[in-house]
């Protein structure tokens, strides 16, 4: 046996650098793919014990929150209460844990209001995990600091504004994100402040959760945008037009008329879509003016806009464009001239009243 | 009997073939560490993100699901089902019945209480005509759905005629079988919301493979890892192409294809490039590739991104027959794109999508089946003027079997540490097994299919479409 | 003694469900608890129950589909709460097109849930 593997190797030897070569690398791979296959076990192993671990501890953290809620009701199960406080204090020093309480408190608490998330958050004090989502605020590395801020704010720490405001110019993008659907979360429209200084573009994907956030409470004082409308980034007017629609802030009337000359063209036409949803009249005269000199997308916005804008005397200027190359713009006009009915899922209605016209050529009807 | 074969000749082949072999296996790697990065930092971004912020919100663009039908009656009614169940706000689902020549659409009348309703359609692509026209339900829970009724015209056709159709900003393109998980949605938007500095035209998600696994109303319940070995091994192949190729092109921004099963686009443009090309057989890939050429020739800052969440789980061919006349249709797919494309290939002008994506498309997609059936033909010659030095050829076999074993054990690695789908015991082992046994029992095929495809194309016009028969995906 | 009165929950966020669960009961209704719609009109159809509460956005049936089902197929008049959230008021007007009783939309009071189905149960 021996032997042979001593013949092996001296044939080996004597062989071409080629051949060498690859006997060598063809051992090499057979011992990566050994010890990969030896890793992969255990990483399944390990996997495997921490669902098992996850699936058991949910279940068990959320009878806890509900056996804890429910001692709530009731004055004298102070206790108990006490009892569960100090059961999850314990389990949150391992990191694991740690997250599966988070995760269960949040749960819930995303789905209510009123005494019951209060309760939660309280439990978030008096557990301590407060303490350690804003000692990770100082981590070096940005995914922990922004999931801290991020816990901060679904769980509503006021308390945290001081620390996590000195991060406002961090260098990483979803960090400064966090931070700002912080600020409005927990302070509304003051919080929206940060639009007087932003430099950085604020993506669609921003501003959509921001609206959101803020969409979730009635009867908010509305700040005035005048500032916001004239802000030399686009991404901030782009989102106040979005506030302004929401909010019904036909004071800024002037400031949007302003944007209809603005040098980006998707701001122009986000400037047009709003007109008509706050009803400003003096801007249909404005962009009527200039309107062959505007871009076909924002002619084509101009008519959408006089879909509900139109009075007696646009009409003859509305029917000069029944013939538009464009389709949309085609559809505004007979819309406007009540040649047809558009319901929002387009599906349509030819009116009869009106039979001096044809519906024409590229107009599929689906019938 | 020694034949003497010039050595230069021998010298010639051998650099070639040991060439382009070593090539293969450089962009192997170098994709793979790339990808590994794209991946943790794919992870970190995504760590926190909830979606739930956006899935609910009515301000959050709106998007059409478009979903082509042919003869699909038996699963329509649960597929649609499915489609219609996305936890999205702003999107509908429109099915385009392609001319079906069984009750599809009437399982869909009775089932959604559908009635034929007037319908805008702005005709911005040609398509073949409306047959019975379009329908809409009269039941507001799923008011969501529209149906369309046209004259056969093939996918390509069925899908521009949903653009047509569509009054959204965003068209996700999908093969009407595929199961989309109830998130799917939102986060392939997430790319095109978050971009300020440049656009995003299209998005692709992942394809998995559904054979074998449990799906029960609508939901997947439970993944399996199934017996036949050609599924096995395509499971392997998809994980392959999607953790280790695809992450990476979407860095380096050269993604060529995303995948008919589920894409996600931006209409506008897909309107002014012209909608899907129906003279292709991989209208995927080419449509991608010419929106991409547009934004190039346009000098526009764009992205295609990708999305490596398991979000789209469709069943893959299990037999070798249906198998192989898939990757045949895919060959000439893919010799059609780079045929109609050539102008981009190698052109600076271009920038990656002409240095980079083009050339490694057409080395290693479009040439690499021709160079390994090149390669057997020269062996063979060896073999018969005895001119084959056996110790070679045999270490070089098994250098380059030990190098795929490796890859695709790499890849398992990669698919435990990210989305870890195959949980339960022995699992593993099975992922391991056909590790090793997938060189031998599927390449062979793929190889097979690929020469047929280009023999098809040169030399076969008439053949169009491979048949893909439908087993219940519902049924387990 | 009166027999308790049934309400049926759908609700796929396990442990809302669980909450309401426990503060109905303490309430003196009896609950069944369905984690998605098609559950839930198993559920409904099983037991007549004298209520029913069920969130909008739900696997598989949706909350839409629930309301649907009682009104039109089984033609009960039974009370219909639905949850929504916030953004889907689209959806909730839907929901009293077809036929629902309230909604609250989440984050929603637990205590003020029990107050209005106290009220309509009346």
């Amino acid at each position: 046996m021996v032997e042979l593997l001593q013949n092996i190797v001296e044939a080996l030897n004597n062989s071409h650098p080629i051949i060498q070569f690859c006997t060598y690398l063809s051992l090499f791979f057979i011992a990566i793919i050994i010890l990969l296959v030896i890793y992969l076990k255990n990483l399944r192993d390990r996997l495997r014990i921490k669902g098992r671990i996850e699936a058991t501890y949910k279940k068990k953290y959320e009878a806890e929150l509900i056996e804890y809620l429910y001692a709530d009701d009731d004055k004298n199960n102070n206790l108990q209460q006490q009892q569960i406080i100090t059961y999850f204090k314990k389990s949150s020093e391992n990191r694991l844990k740690r997250k599966l309480i988070i995760a269960t408190f949040l749960k819930l608490k995303n789905e209510i209001s009123g005494e019951t998330s209060d309760a939660i958050q309280n439990l978030y004090y008096q557990t301590g995990l407060i303490d350690s989502a804003t000692s990770k605020l100082k981590s070096k590395k940005w995914d922990t600091v922004a999931r801290a801020i991020r816990e901060l704010t679904l769980f509503e720490i006021k308390e945290a504004h001081d620390e996590i405001i000195q991060l406002i110019n961090h260098p990483k993008k979803e960090v400064r994100n966090e931070i700002q659907k912080y600020l409005v979360k927990l302070f509304r429209f003051d919080g929206l402040e940060f639009l007087n200084v932003l430099e950085n573009p604020l993506s669609e994907w921003d501003q959509i959760q921001l609206l959101e956030i803020l969409n979730k409470f009635n009867n908010l004082e509305v700040p005035d945008m005048n500032n916001w409308l004239q802000s030399t980034n686009n991404s901030v007017l782009s989102f106040t037009l979005k506030l302004a629609k929401i909010y019904n802030q036909y004071g800024v009337k002037d400031e949007i008329i302003a944007l209809f000359n603005h040098a980006d063209i998707q701001i122009r036409i986000e400037a047009i879509n709003v007109v008509a949803h706050l009803g400003i009249y003096e801007a249909v005269a404005v962009l009527k003016e200039d309107y062959f000199t505007r871009s076909l997308d924002e002619q084509i916005a101009f008519f959408k806009m006089m879909e509900e804008m139109a009075v007696p005397d646009d009409i003859p200027f509305v029917r000069d464009h029944i013939e538009n190359e464009n389709f949309f713009i085609r559809i505004s006009v007979m819309k406007i001239l009540n040649l047809i009915t558009v319901d929002d899922d387009n599906t349509f209605k030819i009116n009869t009243t009106a039979t001096d016209f044809t519906i024409d050529k590229d107009l599929t009807i689906a019938s | 009997m020694m034949l003497n074969l010039p050595e230069q000749l021998i010298n010639f082949f051998d650099y070639i073939f040991f060439g382009f072999a070593i090539a293969a296996i450089s962009s192997y790697i170098i994709l793979a560490i790339i990808s590994a990065f794209e991946t943790v930092n794919y992870m970190k971004k995504n760590s926190f993100v909830n979606y739930t912020e956006i899935l609910s919100s009515s301000i959050s663009p709106s998007i059409s699901i478009i979903a082509p039908a042919y003869n699909e009656s038996l699963n329509i009614v649960e597929n649609v089902r499915s489609l219609l169940s996305n936890h999205y706000v702003n999107y509908d689902v429109i099915i385009i019945n392609d001319g079906s020549k069984d009750d599809t659409l009437e399982k869909l009348i009775e089932a959604y209480d559908l009635v034929k309703v007037d319908y805008l359609i702005n005709n911005q692509v040609a398509t073949k005509p409306l047959r019975k026209g379009v329908f809409k339900s009269t039941n507001p829970a799923f008011e969501k759905l529209i149906v369309v009724d046209k004259e056969n015209g093939g996918k390509a056709d069925a899908l521009n005629l949903g653009l047509n159709i569509s009054t959204n900003k965003y068209v996700a393109c999908i093969d009407v079988d595929c199961l989309l998980l109830e998130d799917s949605l939102q986060k392939m938007i997430k790319p095109f919301l978050e971009a300020t500095d440049h656009k995003v035209i299209a998005a692709g998600g992942v394809i998995r493979i559904a054979n074998s696994c449990i799906i029960k109303d609508g939901k997947l319940l439970d993944i399996n890892f199934p017996k036949n070995s050609i599924v096995r091994g395509q499971i392997l192949e998809y994980l392959r192409a999607f953790l280790l190729g695809r992450m990476a092109w979407s860095k380096l921004n050269g993604l060529l294809v995303i995948s008919g099963a589920f894409g996600l686009f931006d209409k506008k443009i897909a309107l002014e490039v012209g909608g899907y090309d129906t003279k292709t057989v991989g209208e995927d890939m080419e449509i991608i590739v010419r929106m991409r050429r547009y934004m190039e020739e346009k000098k526009a800052k764009y992205k295609v991104a990708y999305i490596p969440d398991p979000l789209c789980w469709t069943e893959a061919p299990d037999n070798y027959k249906i198998f192989i006349s898939q990757r045949n249709r895919w060959t000439r797919g893919t010799i059609e794109t780079l045929k109609k494309h050539k102008k981009i290939g190698f052109n600076p002008k271009y920038n990656s999508l002409g240095i980079l994506s083009y050339p490694y498309w057409f080395l290693f997609e479009r040439l690499a089946p021709i160079i390994e059936v090149l390669g057997l033909f020269y062996f063979l010659l060896l073999i018969v003027t005895n001119n084959v030095v056996w110790d070679y050829a045999v270490l070089f076999l098994i250098v380059a079997y030990l190098f795929t074993v490796l890859f695709s054990i790499i890849t398992i690695i990669a698919e435990e540490l990210t989305y870890h789908q195959y949980t339960k015991r022995g699992m593993g082992k099975q992922l391991i097994k056909t590790a090793f046994t997938e060189p031998i029992l599927n390449h062979p095929f793929i190889l097979y299919a690929a020469i047929k495809g280009n023999f098809d194309y040169y030399f076969n016009k008439s053949i169009k479409w491979g048949e893909m028969t439908r087993k219940g995906m519902s049924s387990n | 003694m009166k027999l308790s009165k049934k309400i049926v929950l759908a609700e796929d966020n396990s442990i809302l469900s669980k909450l309401l669960q426990f503060k109905l009961e303490k309430e003196g209704y009896q609950l069944l608890i369905a984690t998605n719609g098609k559950e839930a009109v198993d559920l409904i159809e099983g037991n007549e129950p004298d209520m029913i509460l069920t969130d909008i956005m739900m696997p598989f049936i949706s909350g839409l589909e629930v309301i649907s089902h009682v009104r039109n197929k089984l033609e009960k008049k039974t009370p219909i709460v639905v949850f929504s959230s916030a953004g889907q008021e689209e959806m909730v007007l839907n929901a009293f097109n077809l036929g629902a009783t309230d909604f609250m939309s989440k984050p929603f009071s637990p205590n003020e849930l029990i107050i209005r189905i106290k009220r309509l149960l009346q």
